[in-house]
Protein backbone atom coordinates (compact mmCIF):
# COMPACT_ATOMS: atom_id res chain seq x y z
CA UNK A 1 0.00 0.00 0.00
CA UNK A 2 2.38 2.64 -1.23
CA UNK A 3 0.26 4.91 -3.38
CA UNK A 4 -1.84 6.30 -0.55
CA UNK A 5 -3.47 9.07 -2.58
CA UNK A 6 -4.56 6.81 -5.44
CA UNK A 7 -8.21 7.44 -6.30
CA UNK A 8 -10.19 4.39 -5.26
CA UNK A 9 -13.19 2.93 -7.04
CA UNK A 10 -16.18 1.90 -4.92
CA UNK A 11 -15.36 -1.77 -5.43
CA UNK A 12 -11.75 -1.22 -4.34
CA UNK A 13 -12.92 0.57 -1.19
CA UNK A 14 -15.27 -2.27 -0.35
CA UNK A 15 -12.51 -4.83 -0.90
CA UNK A 16 -10.10 -2.96 1.40
CA UNK A 17 -12.73 -2.77 4.16
CA UNK A 18 -13.60 -6.47 3.84
CA UNK A 19 -9.97 -7.61 3.70
CA UNK A 20 -8.92 -5.58 6.72
CA UNK A 21 -11.90 -6.53 8.89
CA UNK A 22 -11.18 -10.21 8.10
CA UNK A 23 -7.61 -9.74 9.34
CA UNK A 24 -8.66 -8.73 12.85
CA UNK A 25 -9.15 -12.16 14.36
CA UNK A 26 -9.38 -12.82 18.08
CA UNK A 27 -6.00 -13.45 19.65
CA UNK A 28 -5.96 -16.77 21.50
CA UNK A 29 -2.23 -17.09 22.08
CA UNK A 30 -2.73 -17.54 25.85
CA UNK A 31 -5.75 -19.82 25.64
CA UNK A 32 -4.05 -23.20 25.82
CA UNK A 33 -1.85 -22.24 28.80
CA UNK A 34 -4.83 -21.46 31.04
CA UNK A 35 -6.81 -24.52 29.94
CA UNK A 36 -3.86 -26.87 30.55
CA UNK A 37 -2.76 -25.18 33.79
CA UNK A 38 -6.25 -25.31 35.34
CA UNK A 39 -7.03 -28.68 33.84
CA UNK A 40 -4.03 -30.34 35.49
CA UNK A 41 -4.31 -28.36 38.75
CA UNK A 42 -7.96 -29.25 39.34
CA UNK A 43 -7.39 -32.80 38.09
CA UNK A 44 -4.70 -33.44 40.72
CA UNK A 45 -6.56 -31.54 43.45
CA UNK A 46 -9.69 -33.61 42.89
CA UNK A 47 -7.76 -36.90 42.91
CA UNK A 48 -5.55 -35.66 45.75
CA UNK A 49 -8.60 -35.43 48.01
CA UNK A 50 -8.30 -39.17 48.61
CA UNK A 51 -4.83 -38.89 50.18
CA UNK A 52 -5.59 -36.28 52.83
CA UNK A 53 -7.16 -36.50 56.26
CA UNK A 54 -8.74 -33.11 55.54
CA UNK A 55 -9.65 -33.41 51.84
CA UNK A 56 -10.44 -29.72 51.38
CA UNK A 57 -6.82 -28.78 52.24
CA UNK A 58 -5.61 -29.78 48.79
CA UNK A 59 -7.97 -27.22 47.26
CA UNK A 60 -5.94 -24.42 48.86
CA UNK A 61 -3.61 -24.89 45.86
CA UNK A 62 -6.27 -23.08 43.86
CA UNK A 63 -5.38 -19.77 45.58
CA UNK A 64 -1.76 -19.58 44.29
CA UNK A 65 -3.14 -20.97 41.02
CA UNK A 66 -5.32 -17.88 40.61
CA UNK A 67 -2.26 -15.64 41.10
CA UNK A 68 -0.17 -17.66 38.62
CA UNK A 69 -2.93 -17.36 36.03
CA UNK A 70 -3.46 -13.63 36.62
CA UNK A 71 0.27 -12.82 36.53
CA UNK A 72 0.83 -14.93 33.41
CA UNK A 73 -2.15 -13.27 31.70
CA UNK A 74 -0.99 -9.78 32.68
CA UNK A 75 2.64 -10.29 31.59
CA UNK A 76 1.65 -11.91 28.28
CA UNK A 77 -1.13 -9.39 27.70
CA UNK A 78 1.30 -6.49 27.93
CA UNK A 79 3.26 -7.95 25.02
CA UNK A 80 0.25 -8.24 22.70
CA UNK A 81 0.44 -5.92 19.70
CA UNK A 82 -3.32 -5.82 19.26
CA UNK A 83 -6.27 -6.02 21.62
CA UNK A 84 -9.55 -7.01 19.97
CA UNK A 85 -13.04 -6.64 21.44
CA UNK A 86 -13.40 -10.42 21.29
CA UNK A 87 -10.19 -10.82 23.34
CA UNK A 88 -11.61 -8.38 25.87
CA UNK A 89 -14.89 -10.34 26.14
CA UNK A 90 -12.89 -13.59 26.44
CA UNK A 91 -10.81 -12.23 29.35
CA UNK A 92 -13.76 -10.68 31.19
CA UNK A 93 -15.83 -13.85 30.82
CA UNK A 94 -13.16 -15.71 32.80
CA UNK A 95 -12.79 -12.85 35.29
CA UNK A 96 -16.57 -13.02 35.82
CA UNK A 97 -16.18 -16.78 36.41
CA UNK A 98 -13.49 -16.04 39.01
CA UNK A 99 -15.68 -13.45 40.83
CA UNK A 100 -18.73 -15.76 40.71
CA UNK A 101 -16.65 -18.66 42.07
CA UNK A 102 -15.41 -16.58 45.02
CA UNK A 103 -18.99 -15.61 45.89
CA UNK A 104 -20.09 -19.23 45.46
CA UNK A 105 -17.40 -20.54 47.83
CA UNK A 106 -18.45 -18.00 50.47
CA UNK A 107 -22.13 -18.92 50.10
CA UNK A 108 -21.66 -22.72 50.24
CA UNK A 109 -18.79 -22.68 52.77
CA UNK A 110 -20.78 -24.79 55.26
CA UNK A 111 -22.01 -27.22 52.59
CA UNK A 112 -18.95 -27.85 50.45
CA UNK A 113 -20.38 -31.13 49.13
CA UNK A 114 -22.56 -29.04 46.80
CA UNK A 115 -19.73 -26.96 45.39
CA UNK A 116 -18.51 -29.32 42.61
CA UNK A 117 -21.67 -29.32 40.44
CA UNK A 118 -22.11 -25.58 40.91
CA UNK A 119 -18.50 -24.73 39.96
CA UNK A 120 -18.68 -27.08 36.97
CA UNK A 121 -21.88 -25.35 35.83
CA UNK A 122 -20.24 -21.92 36.05
CA UNK A 123 -17.04 -23.12 34.35
CA UNK A 124 -19.14 -24.66 31.58
CA UNK A 125 -20.77 -21.30 30.90
CA UNK A 126 -17.38 -19.53 30.66
CA UNK A 127 -15.97 -22.32 28.45
CA UNK A 128 -19.04 -22.32 26.21
CA UNK A 129 -18.88 -18.54 25.65
CA UNK A 130 -15.09 -18.73 25.08
CA UNK A 131 -15.55 -21.52 22.55
CA UNK A 132 -18.12 -19.45 20.66
CA UNK A 133 -15.88 -16.34 20.71
CA UNK A 134 -12.81 -18.11 19.33
CA UNK A 135 -14.91 -20.43 17.12
CA UNK A 136 -13.32 -23.49 18.69
CA UNK A 137 -15.64 -26.48 18.78
CA UNK A 138 -13.65 -28.72 21.23
CA UNK A 139 -14.09 -26.06 23.92
CA UNK A 140 -17.84 -25.87 23.24
CA UNK A 141 -18.14 -29.66 23.42
CA UNK A 142 -16.00 -29.62 26.58
CA UNK A 143 -18.41 -27.14 28.13
CA UNK A 144 -21.34 -29.44 27.37
CA UNK A 145 -19.48 -32.32 29.08
CA UNK A 146 -19.03 -30.04 32.12
CA UNK A 147 -22.81 -29.69 32.39
CA UNK A 148 -23.22 -33.45 32.07
CA UNK A 149 -20.57 -34.11 34.75
CA UNK A 150 -22.20 -31.48 36.98
CA UNK A 151 -25.37 -33.61 36.92
CA UNK A 152 -23.26 -36.74 37.55
CA UNK A 153 -21.53 -35.04 40.50
CA UNK A 154 -24.94 -34.17 41.97
CA UNK A 155 -26.98 -37.31 41.31
CA UNK A 156 -24.50 -40.20 41.16
CA UNK A 157 -23.76 -42.18 44.27
CA UNK A 158 -20.84 -41.37 46.58
CA UNK A 159 -18.60 -43.93 44.86
CA UNK A 160 -18.94 -42.33 41.40
CA UNK A 161 -19.63 -38.64 42.07
CA UNK A 162 -16.05 -37.73 43.21
CA UNK A 163 -14.73 -38.90 39.85
CA UNK A 164 -16.94 -36.44 37.97
CA UNK A 165 -14.56 -33.49 38.50
CA UNK A 166 -11.34 -35.17 37.24
CA UNK A 167 -13.28 -36.66 34.33
CA UNK A 168 -14.68 -33.22 33.51
CA UNK A 169 -11.16 -31.75 33.56
CA UNK A 170 -10.06 -34.30 30.95
CA UNK A 171 -12.91 -33.55 28.57
CA UNK A 172 -13.51 -29.86 29.31
CA UNK A 173 -10.04 -28.36 29.79
CA UNK A 174 -7.23 -30.80 28.96
CA UNK A 175 -8.44 -32.20 25.64
CA UNK A 176 -9.46 -28.78 24.24
CA UNK A 177 -6.24 -27.31 25.69
CA UNK A 178 -3.99 -29.81 23.90
CA UNK A 179 -5.96 -29.53 20.64
CA UNK A 180 -5.74 -25.73 20.83
CA UNK A 181 -1.99 -25.91 21.52
CA UNK A 182 -1.47 -28.32 18.63
CA UNK A 183 -3.48 -26.20 16.19
CA UNK A 184 -1.76 -23.01 17.28
CA UNK A 185 1.69 -24.58 16.86
CA UNK A 186 0.69 -25.78 13.39
CA UNK A 187 -1.00 -22.51 12.46
CA UNK A 188 -4.35 -24.15 11.81
CA UNK A 189 -6.49 -21.90 14.02
CA UNK B 1 -27.40 8.52 -6.99
CA UNK B 2 -24.64 9.50 -4.60
CA UNK B 3 -21.56 10.84 -6.31
CA UNK B 4 -17.98 9.81 -5.56
CA UNK B 5 -17.27 13.26 -4.16
CA UNK B 6 -19.71 12.48 -1.32
CA UNK B 7 -17.24 9.98 0.09
CA UNK B 8 -15.18 11.37 2.98
CA UNK B 9 -11.81 12.41 1.47
CA UNK B 10 -10.01 11.58 4.71
CA UNK B 11 -11.15 7.96 4.45
CA UNK B 12 -11.24 7.67 0.68
CA UNK B 13 -7.58 6.78 0.46
CA UNK B 14 -6.20 3.27 0.24
CA UNK B 15 -4.03 3.19 3.36
CA UNK B 16 -6.17 5.42 5.59
CA UNK B 17 -9.26 3.35 4.78
CA UNK B 18 -7.32 0.16 5.55
CA UNK B 19 -6.17 1.59 8.89
CA UNK B 20 -9.66 2.63 9.97
CA UNK B 21 -11.07 -0.73 8.81
CA UNK B 22 -8.51 -2.50 11.01
CA UNK B 23 -9.05 -0.22 14.00
CA UNK B 24 -12.86 -0.51 13.85
CA UNK B 25 -12.54 -4.17 14.89
CA UNK B 26 -10.06 -3.80 17.74
CA UNK B 27 -9.77 -1.84 20.96
CA UNK B 28 -6.14 -0.89 20.41
CA UNK B 29 -3.44 -1.79 17.93
CA UNK B 30 0.29 -1.15 17.90
CA UNK B 31 2.11 0.45 14.97
CA UNK B 32 3.89 -2.84 14.18
CA UNK B 33 0.57 -4.70 13.94
CA UNK B 34 -0.87 -2.06 11.58
CA UNK B 35 2.29 -2.19 9.47
CA UNK B 36 2.16 -5.99 9.25
CA UNK B 37 -1.52 -6.08 8.28
CA UNK B 38 -1.41 -3.25 5.74
CA UNK B 39 2.02 -4.06 4.30
CA UNK B 40 2.85 -0.33 4.24
CA UNK B 41 6.27 1.19 4.83
CA UNK B 42 6.89 2.73 8.25
CA UNK B 43 7.22 6.22 6.78
CA UNK B 44 4.02 6.08 4.78
CA UNK B 45 2.12 4.54 7.66
CA UNK B 46 3.36 7.22 10.01
CA UNK B 47 2.18 9.99 7.63
CA UNK B 48 -1.31 8.48 7.26
CA UNK B 49 -1.65 7.89 11.03
CA UNK B 50 -0.82 11.55 11.58
CA UNK B 51 -3.48 12.61 9.04
CA UNK B 52 -6.12 10.45 10.74
CA UNK B 53 -5.07 11.78 14.13
CA UNK B 54 -5.24 15.42 12.96
CA UNK B 55 -8.74 14.77 11.56
CA UNK B 56 -9.75 13.44 15.00
CA UNK B 57 -10.52 9.95 13.67
CA UNK B 58 -7.97 8.14 15.83
CA UNK B 59 -6.10 8.63 19.11
CA UNK B 60 -2.40 7.93 19.24
CA UNK B 61 -0.61 7.07 22.48
CA UNK B 62 3.17 6.87 22.76
CA UNK B 63 4.63 4.51 25.36
CA UNK B 64 7.84 2.68 26.12
CA UNK B 65 8.26 -1.09 26.61
CA UNK B 66 11.70 -2.35 27.59
CA UNK B 67 13.17 0.98 26.43
CA UNK B 68 11.61 0.62 22.97
CA UNK B 69 9.06 3.22 21.87
CA UNK B 70 5.54 2.00 21.19
CA UNK B 71 2.85 3.75 19.16
CA UNK B 72 -0.64 2.58 20.09
CA UNK B 73 -3.66 3.58 17.98
CA UNK B 74 -7.33 3.58 18.89
CA UNK B 75 -10.34 4.71 16.84
CA UNK B 76 -12.30 7.65 18.33
CA UNK B 77 -16.12 7.92 18.46
CA UNK B 78 -15.83 10.51 15.67
CA UNK B 79 -13.75 8.09 13.59
CA UNK B 80 -16.32 5.34 14.16
CA UNK B 81 -19.12 7.72 13.10
CA UNK B 82 -17.25 8.83 9.96
CA UNK B 83 -16.50 5.22 9.02
CA UNK B 84 -20.20 4.33 9.37
CA UNK B 85 -21.15 7.30 7.17
CA UNK B 86 -18.46 6.31 4.64
CA UNK B 87 -19.76 2.73 4.42
CA UNK B 88 -23.33 4.04 4.04
CA UNK B 89 -22.29 6.42 1.26
CA UNK B 90 -20.31 3.64 -0.41
CA UNK B 91 -23.33 1.35 -0.27
CA UNK B 92 -25.50 4.02 -1.89
CA UNK B 93 -22.87 4.57 -4.57
CA UNK B 94 -22.54 0.85 -5.34
CA UNK B 95 -26.27 0.07 -5.21
CA UNK B 96 -28.05 3.29 -6.24
CA UNK B 97 -31.24 1.56 -7.48
CA UNK B 98 -31.61 -0.61 -4.41
CA UNK B 99 -31.23 2.37 -2.08
CA UNK B 100 -33.75 4.44 -4.00
CA UNK B 101 -36.31 1.64 -3.72
CA UNK B 102 -35.88 1.22 0.05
Amino acid sequence: MENEEKLLTGEESLKIITDMINKTKVNISQGSFHLLFWGWLIFFCSLGEYDFASPWLVWLLVIPGVFVSLIYGFVKGRKEVVFTYATSIYIWTWMAFLFASIVLFIVVWENMQFVAPLILTLAAMASFISGIIIKFRPLIIGAITFWIFALVAHFAGPSIAPLAVPAAMLTGYLMPGYILKYRKNHGTI
Amino acid sequence: MAQFKDLDPVLHSQLRLALISLLIGVETAEFTYLQEKTGATAGNLSIQITKLKEAGYIEVTKKFRNNYPLTICRITPQGRQKFTEYVKALKEYLNPDQNHKS
